[in-house]
């Protein structure tokens, strides 16, 4: 079952490949989590530089392991001789699939904001049907999405709602000469006052994980901060990843221009999710050439790497209460990817009482719409093995991580209370919670 | 965001001089365009294993440093060498430590079948020093890096190969191997098949691929199922000792709050009169200023991009410093490939703090420093002393930074 879309984007646009500056030092091959479980899959030296030699734009794929690739990025880190792994990979996986045809279980996997509105509104229904064991049998062996996955459950209201409704709300959401209701139009631009921020929250934290978003408001508004949320889509991620470039495009030309238009009236965007902010930072620009995002990137922060900014100028509210807490924190591959370091790290080493570890381990393997793969699922499991392993050696309470990729995953592997950073640090500021 | 000390580099010697830093209680950003080169080189610790055979390594030292007074162990001095390898080694504490046998160069096996002088070594190779027991030594099918007879039969021992049982005929990387090698189960069955075809040997080598978390847990569990000594062979990269290495430091780094950026290039410096203010990190299409107050340039040789050549010379991209010149390009090789190539000793000239120097000896940045084997005057390859220059130079240029 293939979907419509298989016409690839203009090949001008496509980074180049830098295959021939591979130096086979082979030090790529010490960090690949997919060829670290699985023989099937060549590993980073081979599967990229190596595989690339050989690949002419005219001849059909012949790279049936590509698909196996993870897209952790963790190669394209390792390599001194700057090789474009990871890209070389994923364009691959694109030609592939362009030709062997997509499943239409991707598409579902990559569209979920599709329905999640509705699936909020009837989270309820959804949640049942979502833990339903026969609903799990129809989508394992139709879809092949693997059963023993636990769906994501939908939240209702959706983040953007309980912003929109909650009694807190600053004036500005009111209408008024400030900007025009969300929602609707977007906003009117603002003075160019940087005491306003804007946040992109990503779906996952609109219909699932809401409270990741109302930790966000909450502390940002504690340092001070004015919220605003400009319209916003998937960041299309899921669909870059499953090599759809084409859907990916799409999303990032609905998006880039709400966030320029946010930028342009003086507010940096701040992103809680690494994958989104890594998805708009770099991708948008390098892989989708999509107009307008270089000014955003420049605008554009992962939360904690803001709040890292807001410390150095002696900023940030640290009026922390005492959180006796054991937590392990694992940094997402994007994450470490964006080449900020771990920030949030940095600043919950700050909360008195928090007992704080970073987990050694280098990736979780969901790799979004990877580990829902039926075919993909074992492989999923096992580079999370050697991540469960190191967090039983911390013997956390709780895990913190900024993904939600990772987060789901971490919560498969180890059925441990696992929450996003802010989260704790919302705790950490607030009298009540 | 700005720091007390940036250091440019992620190899051993850049990992070192972090460490120093760190440990005195510095801010410090350590960065690197990759990994750096310990998965590629480092299985041990050389530090000068050309020395004569019997020598103490402080003898041999010492008389080093007498003969070759432009050579980076002659900036840092005998006290310093010890120092940073103590601190090196303190790191790494048991079950995983190294050690070193009567303060000599031992030797032991490698992947091409020859006995190679190194100094420090870790616990899981000591068994093999010198080849002092009859060995049988393992390889297993699909692992190409690694041929049990070309190691075994130059040394007069024995080699077999296992195939294994779950991956017929398909190639398996180093990394896989080390994590089947680190399941018990996978353990118990090559452990029984290698109990079987031992004939009178007193040990097993297995190439350097016993887990990358707990090498001594799979060392012992090994020796108990086979009966005799284990010991690991340093093989072609990515080296695993190598990863345990750069994962060390990695973990204790960030316990101390150290930033490390791994896989961007530094674009452009800042500079104002003779000191260096800030770097800029480009990562497409972002780039970022740190500043900071002092610098440590270890960005390796040629592999790792630290130095550059063109059709006329040899440069340093980062700051464009002076590069001691191996004469004009047709001196830069000998004719036979064996021989000493000028082009190996070149590198970059400091004073004895580290500081580069251009002509007449002047320091040309008062709060940069350079270490590890971008600096000119050895030949580590033939020396046999890569990793203690790294080691050393590293802990020395951030031990003048800040005059701990
Ligand atoms: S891609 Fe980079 S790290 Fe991998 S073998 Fe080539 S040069 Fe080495
Ligand atoms: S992106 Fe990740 S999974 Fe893919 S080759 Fe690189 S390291 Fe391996």
């Amino acid at each position: 079952m293939a979907t419509v879309n298989s016409k690839r984007m203009d090949k001008k646009t496509w980074p180049k490949s830098n295959a021939d500056v591979c130096i086979r030092c082979a030090t790529c091959m010490a960090v690949c989590p997919v060829s670290r479980v699985t023989p099937l899959f060549p590993g980073p030296k081979q599967a990229g530089p190596g595989a690339e030699r050989f690949r002419k734009s005219g001849d059909s794929s012949v790279d049936e392991w590509i698909d196996l690739c993870i897209g952790c990025h963790l190669c394209d880190m390792a390599c001194s001789s700057g090789v474009n792994i990871s890209e070389l990979n994923l364009m691959a996986k694109a030609k592939y699939l362009d030709e062997k045809g997509r499943p239409l279980r991707d598409w579902f996997l990559t569209h979920s904001f599709l329905f999640a509105g509705l699936a909020s509104f009837f989270s309820a229904i959804t949640n049942f049907l979502l833990k339903n064991q026969a609903v799990k049998w129809i989508a394992d062996s139709l879809l092949r999405i693997e059963r023993r996955r636990e769906l994501p459950a939908y939240q209702s209201p959706t983040f953007r709602q309980w912003f929109r409704k909650r009694p807190s709300s600053p004036p500005f959401e009111k209408g008024g000469d400030a900007c025009l209701p969300l929602g609707g139009q977007g906003f009117e631009p603002y003075s160019k006052d940087r005491k306003k921020v804007a946040y992109f929250y990503g779906c996952y934290t609109n219909t699932n994980e809401v409270d990741v978003g109302k930790a966000t408001v909450q502390v940002l508004e504690a340092n001070g901060l004015e919220v605003i949320l400009p319209p916003q889509e998937c960041c299309g991620l899921p669909m870059l990843g499953n090599g759809n470039f084409k859907g990916a495009r799409k999303m990032g030309l609905k998006n880039v221009p709400s966030l320029l238009k946010a930028v342009r009236s003086g507010l940096d965007i701040l992103f809680s999710s690494t994958s989104c902010g890594h998805m708009i930072r770099h991708d948008y620009s390098h892989l989708l050439a999509i107009p307008g995002t270089e000014e955003v990137a420049h605008h554009l922060f992962d939360l904690f790497e803001f709040l890292r900014n807001l410390r150095e100028r002696g900023n940030l509210n640290i009026h922390f209460k005492e959180l006796p807490l054991k937590i392990a924190y694992f940094p997402p591959c994007h994450l470490r990817s964006l080449g900020i370091g771990l920030p949030a790290l940095e600043i919950l080493r700050l909360i008195p009482g928090l007992e704080i570890e970073n987990i050694e381990a280098d990736c979780c393997g969901m790799g979004g719409t990877f580990g829902f793969k039926k075919e993909k699922y074992e492989i999923s499991q096992e580079i999370g093995k050697d991540l469960k392993e190191a967090i039983d050696r911390l013997n956390p309470e709780i895990v913190l991580t900024d993904c939600e990729g990772c987060r789901m995953q971490i919560r498969h592997l180890t059925g441990l209370k696992v929450l996003h950073p802010i989260q704790i640090l919302r705790d950490a500021l607030s009298d009540t919670k | 965001m700005h720091y007390d000390l940036i250091v440019m580099g992620m190899g051993l010697s850049g990992l070192m001089a972090a460490r120093t830093a760190a440990e005195a209680g510095k801010k410090v950003l350590i960065i690197g365009k990759g990994m750096g080169c310990l998965t590629l080189f480092s299985n041990t610790i050389d530090v000068l294993g050309k020395i004569p055979e019997e020598a103490r390594l402080k003898d041999g030292l010492s008389q080093w440093i007498q003969d070759h007074p432009d050579h980076p162990y002659s900036k840092v001095g005998l006290i310093g060498i010890d120092e940073s390898l103590s601190s090196f080694t303190s790191l790494f504490q048991s079950p995983y430590s190294f050690q070193t046998i009567g303060d000599r160069n031992s030797f032991i096996p490698t992947g091409a079948g020859i006995m190679r002088p190194t100094y420090l070594i870790p616990d899981t190779m000591v068994a093999g020093v010198s080849g002092n027991k009859k060995a049988l030594i393992v390889g297993f099918k699909g692992f190409r890096d690694f041929y049990a007879g070309y190691v075994a039969n130059p040394l007069k021992w024995r080699g077999v190969t296992l195939s294994i049982p779950d991956v017929p005929n398909q190639e398996i990387s180093a990394t896989a191997l080390s994590r089947w090698i680190e399941k018990r189960s996978f353990r118990e069955r090559i452990g029984e098949e290698v109990k079987k075809r031992l004939n009178g040997e007193t040990s097993v080598g297995f190439p350097a691929l016993l887990g990358v978390n707990d090498p001594m847990g799979v060392k012992m569990d090994l020796e108990e199922k086979i009966g005799v000594e284990v010991f690991e062979i340093p093989t072609l990269p990515p080296s695993i000792p190598g990863m345990r290495i750069f994962n060390r430091f990695k973990e204790w780094l960030i316990r101390r709050g150290v930033n490390i950026l791994s896989g961007y290039s530094i674009s452009k410096v800042s500079l104002k009169g003779r000191r260096c203010e800030g770097i800029h990190v480009h990562h497409p299409p972002v780039s970022t200023l740190y500043s900071a107050d002092h610098f440590i340039l270890a960005t390796g040789r040629f592999m790792g991009g630290g130095l550059k050549a063109d059709r006329r010379r040899i440069f340093e991209p980062v700051f464009n410093l002076p590069v001691s010149q191996p004469g004009s390009q047709e001196k830069w090789f000998e004719k036979s490939f064996f021989d000493e190539h000028p082009v190996h000793r070149v590198g970059i000239l400091t004073d004895s703090s580290l500081r580069p120097i251009g002509e007449a000896g002047k320091v040309i940045f008062e709060n940069v420093r350079a270490a590890g084997t971008i600096l000119a005057g050895h030949y580590c390859l033939d020396e046999k002393s890569r990793e203690g220059i790294e080691i050393a130079t590293g802990y020395w240029a951030a031990k003048n930074t800040f005059q701990i």
